[in-house]
């Protein structure tokens, strides 16, 4: 086992195709194939693309009731390179609906808040997590935080890994980024999730000297990397020698983005654990995959060959 | 067919040290009827089950009764759970535990449930660290389709 997911806030997502979605509309799913249900919670999707990419990885989180169950089975479905360790609450699992229309082009996401977790049971995540990390090289901490938790049990779970020398992915909003920065406890790699707003480190970002000025903080923190979502499909990769802004080649569908920041997050583990490359190659790489992605409107990650065939449809451009 | 190909890859377990309560908390999230016990090391040292646990709470004698309706005093029960739910899994789990190896021929796990009448055994690695389990239902399964070979 390599690799250690964490998802504090899992999610059982409903995705529906439906076609010219409007807003106070009646609008029925034309067939079954078009309403999916798949295990949600961005670090059990990067333990999904992991699994394309033949990487093992253990899964951890809290789940719980009839959601929680019905994740745990769909996830098991997906690989045996996925092993499961969740800690069961009283609280029911979220429910997390995303309405991709591709005819307009436009993805629609509603996002439940989660559960309460109780004292008790992050003591026992805890312990689970600490134990499983003698097992694995790199841990990926992503997504959101059940609300009756605070950034802290963010900043406990980077503090241990990195007492054990792990290796800690992350992708999550800048609301708990901010706390990590100020407690110095910043990961090695980390990838704003910038869906709700456009900030780092607390600051707005309005143009590119803002991306790579509050970037470029996280790397002076000891991050080794900093990968910044800008313009739609464009992203800019910061590292200690530099920044970049990395384009496609190839038009991007904006409704096929669903699942493209955890296929990155997956891909730039897979390089880092084949250790081919240095940090701007394990963004770069990253990228790539999720240009591979995009030609998919389901939440399907791409498989290595997929995503080689991508290896030439970006342009990389230094910026400083 | 091995193990390896019916197991289920979860280590979902309770720590020696742990409660009762947590033990049956994770067996009813999971809706398991036992549930592998660890060290520190996540290592197999036991195993408990729903049956341990209801053993321990009724009185000594219950064993030489037919029925629960000849109990006496059906809150000795509930008085008794209630007394063991803070205790240490450790005072109640079956040891040494049943295991099998992931590379195990599917048939030995099927042998190791019939004699030793159990439903679930915890499947290790090589240093004893559990890395799944393997299921009554799982087999059966395979069975029915003729593959338990």
């Amino acid at each position: 086992m390599k690799v250690l997911t964490v998802t504090l806030n899992p999610a059982l997502d409903r995705i529906m195709f439906i076609e010219n979605f409007q807003i106070n509309k009646l609008h029925r799913v034309p067939s079954f194939d078009k309403s999916i249900l798949s295990p949600g919670g961005k670090g059990v999707n990067v333990s999904v693309a992991l699994a394309k990419l033949g990487i093992p990885s253990i899964a951890t989180g809290f789940l719980g009731g009839y959601m929680g169950r019905i994740l745990i089975e769909e996830l098991r479905k997906v690989s045996n390179l996925i092993t499961t360790n969740f800690v069961f609450i009283k609280d029911e699992t979220r429910e997390n609906i995303a309405i991709i229309d591709e005819e307009n082009h436009t993805i629609t996401e509603i996002n439940s808040p989660g559960p309460k977790i109780e004292e008790i049971d992050l003591e026992h995540l805890i312990r689970r997590y600490t134990m499983s990390l003698s097992r694995v090289e790199v841990v990926v901490i992503s997504g959101s935080i059940p609300e009756s938790l605070t950034s802290d049990v963010y900043v406990e779970l980077v503090k241990i890994a990195k007492e054990k020398g792990k290796t800690i992915f992350m992708e999550t909003r800048d609301k708990h980024i901010s706390v990590l920065y100020n407690k110095g406890a910043v990961p090695d790699f980390i990838k704003p999730d910038f869906r709700m707003e456009y900030s780092l480190l607390g600051k707005e970002l309005k143009d590119l000297d803002d991306f790579i000025s509050q970037a470029k903080k996280l790397i002076d923190a000891g991050a080794k990397l900093a990968v910044l979502s800008y313009q739609v499909d464009k992203d800019i990769i910061v590292v200690k020698d530099g920044a970049w802004i990395i384009k496609p080649k190839v038009g991007v569908d904006i409704s096929h983005v669903l699942g493209t920041g955890d296929t990155y997050t997956a891909a730039m583990v897979y390089r880092y654990l084949n250790g081919v490359g240095d940090a701007l190659d394990i963004g770069r790489y990253g990228y790539i995959a999720a240009l591979a992605k995009t030609k998919k409107a389901r939440k399907d990650p791409p498989t290595l060959e997929e995503i080689e065939e991508f290896a030439d449809k970006y342009v990389l451009e230094r910026v400083i | 067919m091995k193990v390896s190909d019916v197991m289920i890859y979860d280590i979902s377990a309770v720590f020696e040290d742990e409660t009762v309560e947590r033990a049956v908390n994770i067996m009813a999230g999971h809706v398991i009827s036992g549930v592998p016990v660890v060290d520190e090391d996540m290592k197999v040292v036991g195993f408990i089950t729903e049956t341990d646990i209801m053993k321990a709470s009724i009185p000594s004698y219950f064993s030489l009764l037919q029925s629960a309706s000849f109990l006496p005093d059906t809150d000795q029960f509930m008085k008794n759970i209630s007394r063991i739910k803070d205790h240490k899994v450790s005072e109640y789990m079956s040891k040494p535990p049943i295991v099998v190896k992931a590379d195990s021929p599917l048939i030995y796990a099927a042998d190791l449930m019939i004699r030793h009448n159990i439903k679930t055994i915890p499947v290790v690695d090589d240093e004893n660290r559990l890395i799944g389990v393997v299921t009554k239902m799982g087999i059966l399964k395979v069975a029915l389709e003729g593959e338990l070979k």
